[in-house]
């Protein structure tokens, strides 16, 4: 299940290229970078998803620095 | 530039409506009423106040940076360094406050209508549409706004109207019974909605008529204010003491309704209006962060990144959060300070500093 | 060459890929089809043994509910509605057991109503409503009832005038002749200042003979969520004006100095309760305003005199004021019971002072003052003016 998951992804990932890297023309370097990286990072996010849902993430990160904050005016 | 569109002000208003109200009304009225319990119709009077000032930092700081967006004028006020990291921090803030918006929306989907459908197929559905908007640019945007907005706003009219019968107005009493305070904590949770109205501040580089943006801004945050208190009236008159009990008021409120047993369970048509509402606000929100990364990374052309980012933001929107009651604890405690934090004191602080950069010239 | 290979391969990973999309389509998961729900009208709640609960569901058979208006006498023996039953721990465990023996997915968003058998009640409700406000499918506006007896038999009951009990109740509630309670105003009741609760009493009728229907009969009495007692229908008559829900009544009574009754019908009223503390004594005037026609007279009085109308007002008043008092003085001295929403009343002119009451409110109850001060307008004849069938010398004010 977890590698099908994984194949999904790849899949909607291989789709989101198909149909933009065409639309990009030569001179759009740096957009094809900001392309790629952006889709490789959502990529191996999903995958480490997959794996490990529980994985921390930056909502944790705010919870820990705001939470203090917020209890304090809810009480 | 990168957006070759252009909109008018009454159209940027049209725009920020649902941003604000989209997700805002399907479960912030029970958290005002738990703390403000029946002053709860007096809260978003408080909360509004920082979407004013909100609509006014941007607009004062749009006056000193013309033409630029908050991520372009941030590197003009910290410098390039200081500017790019806290550009950052908003790149970061909106993608997780899109997810969150999302999630709720799709917490709200799922948890009263598609029970057994997955969460994740709800989200990656508005997302993929949302993006098809974004990727047609900010007039389409626009225009998709301007078409579900009457619809919207009359929807709620007809709950409204068609409630009245098993209305009690004297829930509304005792009135203040506790002073201003319950009012005053009950207003913030939605007063971190309202501070999402700095997102303005992306979108008055592309007006057509600049000058008005302050005034329609301002109408902006006043519609939606009334929004919010007529729709917490109306939640107070129909469910009294027992209002916060219920995660989704509005909409069980809706779902009350029964004129002549056959005009019932208009549930379905309310849950399709607050879906259209959702995708505008979506739509909005994911426009502003295409842009800001757009122009952080220093792109010529936006659209590439629009599938890319969409799916970073239905990841925000699963990772961390395994439940909606770990959605509500995050968006009802700690995002109101968050939001407050970077939507709110980070742009004041770059106001000040720009208008002290602005008179040492002078002062010389 | 190269471009045109580039672009085959292109096209058929696009090809293969959409054809594994597919996989994904297997399920709409949340797809029913309506030929695959049993559509529950009506709910029963009944106390089994050891702290279980008996769950009983009436069914409606399609096939028998679309075709009932059309088909004159003949098939008798189709009835419109099924009754279930299902005994378990939870309403949810009990209705996963009824699942099992109902081969339609069982959906309760056309729940209507929900009864709640007499033993249940005593025991307290409380614990069981929450399935109700927390399951997505029923609905609020479900009226809720309590049975005489066990709720199933209710349910049971074939109707001759409606397709169903369900109905029955739905139409009784939405009439108002007795109290009329939904799901939401039960929780609000339960949350809220009074501590007490009311909900329309009903009744397996088999008068006439060989028939069977439904009646509301006065008004179950809660304490916190535990029935306490049971009022009649004059009574209830009483609360409802006080609750300011009253629409339909007919007051009788005989006139002063006449031989014979008069009727009238009420047309509209309005109560309000204005609470007032004074030297701590806590004082309630109700504000009473009927508008009503007369439709029926006995007497020799010509009610198209002015005069005579309004001294009929003045002991229409009269009458109103004292079934009101009848009824404060029973729930005030026997239930111990708010009904009335002083509470709510208090709460809402004096925060501060009901703040300190508020735990003791069982006991302050029974000592509140009540006022009533009511307004009658006769506002018509009807058709006729001097009473029919006597001779005009005879006619009293003329």
């Amino acid at each position: 299940m977890k590698w099908a998951s994984v194949l999904g992804i790849t899949v909607v990932v291989m789709l989101i290229t198909l149909y933009e890297w065409p639309k990009m023309t030569k001179n759009l370097k740096k957009e094809k970078w900001a392309f790629v990286t952006l889709t490789m990072a959502g990529w191996l996010l999903a995958v480490l998803l997959v794996f490990l849902p529980s994985l921390p993430g930056p909502n944790d990160l705010i919870d820990m620095i705001f939470k203090p904050f917020g209890k304090l005016l809810q009480e | 530039m990168i957006e070759k569109g252009k909109i008018s002000a009454q159209q940027m208003a049209i725009m920020m409506y649902p941003v604000i109200v989209g997700t805002g009304i399907i479960s912030v009225p029970a958290v005002s009423a738990e703390y403000a319990k029946n002053d709860l119709w007096i809260s978003p009077l408080w909360a509004a106040l920082i979407g004013f000032v909100a609509v006014y930092i941007a607009f004062q700081l749009h006056k000193f940076y013309p033409g630029q967006t908050i991520m372009q004028y941030t590197e003009h006020i910290m410098g390039r360094t200081l500017g790019k990291i806290l550009g950052f921090l908003y790149l970061v803030f909106y993608i997780q406050m899109n997810g969150g918006g999302i999630r709720i929306y799709a917490e709200f989907v799922t948890g009263v209508l598609l029970t057994k459908t997955p969460i994740i197929v709800v989200i990656s559905t508005i997302v993929l549409v949302c993006a098809f908007a974004v990727r047609g640019g900010v007039e389409v945007v626009a225009r998709v706004a301007q078409f579900f907005f009457p619809l919207y706003v009359l929807s709620m009219v007809v709950i409204i109207v068609l409630l009245f019968p098993d209305l009690n107005y004297k829930n509304i009493f005792p009135i203040l019974a506790d002073g201003l305070i319950p009012s005053m904590r009950g207003a913030i949770v939605p007063g971190g909605w309202f501070a999402e109205f700095i997102l303005v501040s992306v979108l008055f580089p592309y007006l057509t008529n600049v000058e008005k943006g302050r005034k329609w801004g301002m109408i902006s945050v006043f519609s939606v204010m009334m929004t919010f208190m007529v729709t917490n009236l109306l939640i107070l008159f129909v469910f009294g003491e027992t209002t916060s009990r219920y995660l989704y008021p509005l909409f069980t409120a809706s779902r009350y309704i029964s004129i002549a047993d056959f005009l019932q369970k208009l549930d379905p048509v309310i849950m399709a209006m607050w879906v259209a509402g959702s995708f505008i606000k979506f739509s909005v929100v994911f426009y502003a962060l295409v842009i800001c990364t757009a122009q952080w990374l220093n792109l010529s052309n936006y659209r590439p990144i629009v599938f890319p980012l969409g799916f970073l933001t239905i990841l925000f929107s699963i990772w961390g959060v395994p439940s909606k009651m770990v959605e509500s604890e995050y968006n009802f405690i700690v995002f109101p300070v968050y939001s407050f934090f970077v939507q709110i004191l980070i742009p004041l602080l770059l106001l000040s500093i720009a208008f002290f950069r602005r008179r040492r010239p002078a002062l010389r | 060459m190269n471009t045109i290979s580039l672009k085959r391969a292109v096209n058929l990973m696009l090809t293969f890929s959409i054809c594994l999309l597919t996989l994904f389509l297997t399920g709409c998961w949340d797809r029913v089809e309506i030929n695959d729900l049993a559509l529950v009208m009506a709910t029963g709640l009944d106390k089994a043994n050891d702290n279980n609960i008996e769950l009983s569901v009436q069914l409606a058979i399609p096939k028998a509910m679309g075709g009932g208006q059309g088909m004159v006498g003949g098939h008798g023996g189709d009835k419109p509605t099924i009754v279930e039953k299902a005994t378990g721990k939870t309403i949810f465990e009990a209705m996963s057991r009824l699942q099992e023996k109902v081969s339609r997915r069982i959906f309760w968003g056309h729940n209507e109503v929900i009864i709640i058998g007499e033993k249940l009640a005593r025991e307290g409700i409380q614990r069981h409503i929450d399935f109700f406000t927390r399951h997505p499918s029923p609905r609020e506006r479900s009226f809720v009832f309590v049975a005489k007896g066990k709720a199933i038999d209710t349910l049971k009951v074939i109707p001759d005038l409606e397709r169903s009990s369900a109905e029955i109740t739905r139409e009784l509630a939405n009439f108002k002749i007795g109290m009329s309670v939904t799901l939401k105003e039960l929780v609000q009741m339960l949350i809220g200042n009074t501590r007490a609760a009311a909900l329309p009493w009903i009744e397996v009728e088999r008068e006439p003979e060989n028939k069977m229907g439904l009646r509301v009969n006065g008004t179950a009495v809660f304490k916190k969520d535990k029935m306490v007692g049971r009022i009649n229908d004059k009574v209830t008559r009483g609360v409802l004006w006080l609750r300011n829900e009253i629409k339909l009544s007919a007051v009788t009574f005989e006139p002063k100095g006449a031989e014979g009754q008069i009727s009238f019908n009420l047309l509209r009223s309005h109560t309000e309760l204005i609470p007032k503390i004074e030297n701590g004594k806590w004082k309630i005037t109700a504000k009473v305003v009927t508008e009503d026609d007369v439709v029926e007279n006995e007497t020799k009085l010509n009610l198209m005199n002015p005069k005579i109308v309004k001294e009929i007002e003045k002991q229409l008043e009269q009458e109103i004021d004292d079934r009101i008092l009848m009824t404060v003085k029973l729930v005030q001295e026997e239930m111990e019971a708010d009904i009335f929403g002083f509470a709510d009343a208090f709460y809402r002119h004096y925060p501060d002072q009901w703040s300190k009451v508020k735990d003791q409110w069982d006991e302050k109850f029974p000592e509140v003052e009540v006022d009533i001060k009511s307004n009658a307008y006769i506002r018509r004849p009807g058709m006729s003016t001097s009473p029919q069938g006597i001779p005009e010398n005879e006619v009293k004010g003329k």
